[in-house]
């Protein structure tokens, strides 16, 4: 049953990328709706198994990449609405396919723990992997921004003119996408913060007794914060945008994916939940 | 019946030529209306653009037709017989369609895939029919030459990218800038391709145009017919620092605007990107300048390369279209060569089912005496008889491919049965038989 979004996610994918290759307008309709498909089979599979374990299944790793996923393809399918430009999906909906293996392959929903047995749980989790999903579209985009800013200096129009928006759009889409990845980011350290503030004096839990901004984790997300705010800062103050910016957004990303995977997994001390 | 069509291009004759046997200039519908009072065609569309005037026409005798239609052609412009006669094509038939399928898809267009021709042949069709100039065939080739056309270019993508300098140049600013309404546009130099670009920039609603050049009082007027503002030619350096595009297209034998000066002008405004088409042959911009981040530098030759590609691309898609266009000819001419042998079907169908119906009247004494059942089988029979009698001329006639083949058929019916005659007996026909004539032929084609 937990395998059904996974194999969504990968036919959309493969439908993403002839839609992109072949400039096939049916195989884009197509990449769209399987697309949808996964997105409302993952929250249907997320939605059985907070009914099964009585909480939101965001706890471990495993469960928070699950999360992030399902939000990036709803945010994702939210741009494509809105810009109806299809073209950006052969580079991230192949992300969300790689990352679903991982809770796919470990399956297990993870054990809450009495201390995370908060109303906290939810708006701090939640908003953390929206501001994430938003994040990797912003990259994206950036990534994209650079390749047909590149064929735009080099004067060699071919492959990514012919099917990328032009530079314009792509720069305010990454503007926007970080403004609300700031946003969420923001909120959930805040709530992160009030919510350590009133466990931690008399935790037993050493997990608790871990966070600290010499946490791994913690440290390296508030790095994450620092580089967003400077490139809201540089966008609105200094006259950033571009390659610029959309370099910046590509590097706060890669910390981001950084943040997620190995640190969550190995390093941290303070949210290792799985 | 025969399709014909006369004519003249940029194929065949020079733009003064072209110019002169014009027919918007004294109005379509006044020539059609001629066409009909001094020729013998039946049906009639004019196609008058600025690369071609043609007459698509239905007649009896197209040697007639050509006549006529010279005659018509040389009275309605006043240009002497002897001088068109030389820039005239003529078509016939099969060729007319594909011709007109050509043209309806932009292949015998001066650049391939254009997409204006489309549009103007739907006006010619849409104005003749509003005259009442068309009739069964034209009403069926013209629509049909639109769907074809559509289906060519989208199938082939012919259509596809730039092929003229300055619509290059657009293409390129719409994928830097998306929509170009609110830029502000600098034009360097008031010559003819500045003209040309700032009118396609105008199209697309910039906020701005401001005009510099030597002379002053050129960029004035050039200001006053693009709906610009002039500016002082020592101020150009200063105005970029403003500007989304720059057009530079001075006759100046030395760059007019360095590196320094683009830097100088940008370190205000950081990233914001700005297109600089430098069309002045020698270059009128410091080709270092394309260095600078945010800049994009095309000069004539980046332009024209690009429409080179373009075209290349267009020319590699033109067997395929031609093939499309193949299948398109044979499948209307199938059409029109049924629509010829119909009234001679019909004819013999009439005329078989007359006698029988005479015989049957003839025996009627006879067969009183049948059983109900009995007489129903007769009536049976004789129909069965008639049908098989005639399924094998009614498939050769449809199958006849050659429309002199169809009228020599036709003729020979004629004579062999007696078609033109009154059927013999009483010669009381069933009102439907020929409607049940064309009943079963249309079945036939259907099959």
């Amino acid at each position: 049953m937990s395998a059904i979004p996974l194999l969504l996610y990968v036919a959309a994918s493969a439908a993403y990328a002839v839609h992109f290759g072949r400039r096939s307008d049916l195989a884009g309709r197509c990449a769209t709706l399987l697309l949808a498909a996964a997105a409302l089979t993952h929250v249907f599979v997320i939605g059985m198994q907070t009914m099964e374990s009585g909480h939101l299944p965001v706890v471990g790793t495993s469960g928070a990449i699950s999360g992030f996923v399902v939000l990036l393809a709803l945010a994702y399918l939210y741009t494509e609405m809105m810009t109806s430009e299809r073209s950006m999906g052969v580079f991230i909906v192949p992300a969300m396919a790689f990352l679903q293996a991982i809770p796919t392959a470990t399956n297990a929903v993870a054990s809450r723990p009495p201390v995370l047995e908060s109303q906290w749980l939810a708006v701090h989790v939640l908003s953390l992997l929206f501001a994430y999903a938003s994040f990797a579209l912003a990259c994206v985009v950036g990534v994209t921004y650079v390749l047909l800013f590149k064929e735009l200096k080099a004067k060699h129009l071919g492959f990514f003119y012919s099917r990328l928006p032009s530079l314009r759009v792509l720069d305010v889409m990454n503007g926007r996408a970080v403004a609300i990845g700031w946003l969420f980011l923001t909120l959930g350290l805040v709530v992160g913060v009030i919510w350590l503030a009133q466990v931690q004096p008399g935790a037993v839990d050493p997990r608790v007794q871990a966070m600290s901004l010499f946490d791994p984790k913690i440290f390296v997300v508030l790095l994450i914060w620092l580089v967003y705010t400077f490139e809201l800062y540089a966008r609105r103050s200094l006259g950033w945008s571009g390659r610029r910016a959309a370099l910046l957004s590509a590097v706060g990303f890669t910390i981001v994916l950084l943040n997620f995977v190995p640190i969550g997994y190995f390093a941290t001390r303070s949210h290792n939940f799985y | 019946m025969n399709l014909f069509l006369l004519g003249a291009s940029h194929h065949s004759a020079p733009i003064d030529l072209r110019e002169r046997i014009d027919f918007t200039r004294r109005g379509v519908p006044e020539a059609l209306g001629e066409i009909g009072r001094r020729t013998a065609v039946h049906e009639a569309v004019v196609l008058s653009t600025c690369n071609r005037s043609e007459i698509y026409t239905v007649c009896d005798n197209p040697r007639h037709a050509r006549q006529t239609l010279t005659a018509f052609m040389s009275g309605f412009h006043d240009v002497p017989e002897s001088e068109l006669a030389t820039h005239l094509y003529t078509r016939h038939d099969a060729d007319v369609v594909r011709h007109l399928f050509r043209v309806a898809a932009g292949l015998d267009s001066l650049v391939v895939g254009e997409p204006q021709i489309l549009g103007q042949v739907k006006d010619a069709f849409t104005v003749a029919a509003g005259e009442g100039r068309t009739g069964t065939v034209l009403n069926r080739l013209f629509p049909w030459s639109f769907t074809a056309g559509k289906r060519v270019r989208s199938a082939t993508g012919l259509g596809e990218g730039a092929v003229s300098v300055s619509y290059a140049a657009i293409a390129l600013a719409r994928k830097i800038f998306g929509k170009l309404e609110n830029l502000h546009v600098l034009l360097v130099g008031a010559g003819e391709m500045a003209e040309l670009t700032a009118t396609h920039l105008r199209a697309q609603q910039v906020r701005e145009i401001g005009v510099a050049n030597r002379t002053a009082s050129h960029a004035e007027a050039l200001a006053g017919r693009v709906g610009g503002t002039a500016i002082p030619w020592e101020r150009v350096a200063n105005e970029l620092g403003a500007c989304d595009i720059v057009v530079a297209a001075t006759g100046s034998a030395s760059p007019i605007i360095t590196r320094a000066d683009v830097e100088a002008a940008l370190r205000p405004r950081l990233d914001r990107p700005l297109f600089i088409i430098d069309i002045g042959v020698p270059r009128d911009v410091d080709p270092a300048a394309g260095d600078i981040e945010q800049v994009f530098l095309y000069n004539i030759d980046d332009l024209r390369s690009i429409v080179q590609e373009n075209l290349a691309r267009r020319q590699s898609r033109l067997d395929r279209a031609e093939l499309m266009i193949d299948d398109e000819v044979n499948r209307f001419m199938a059409w029109l060569r049924s629509r010829a042998a119909v009234p001679t079907v019909i004819a013999l169908r009439e005329r078989f089912e007359a006698v029988r119906q005479a015989e049957l009247a003839r025996l009627q004494p006879k067969l009183a005496g049948l059983s109900p059942a009995a007489r129903a089988r007769v009536e049976e029979v004789t129909r069965l008889l008639v049908e098989k009698l005639l399924s094998s001329p009614t498939e050769r006639l449809k199958a006849t491919t050659d429309e002199e083949d169809v009228a020599a058929y036709a003729e020979m019916l004629n004579h062999l049965f007696k078609l033109s005659e009154e059927p013999p007996g009483n010669g009381e026909t069933e009102p439907d038989a020929a409607a049940g004539a064309l009943a079963a032929f249309s079945r036939d084609r259907t099959r």
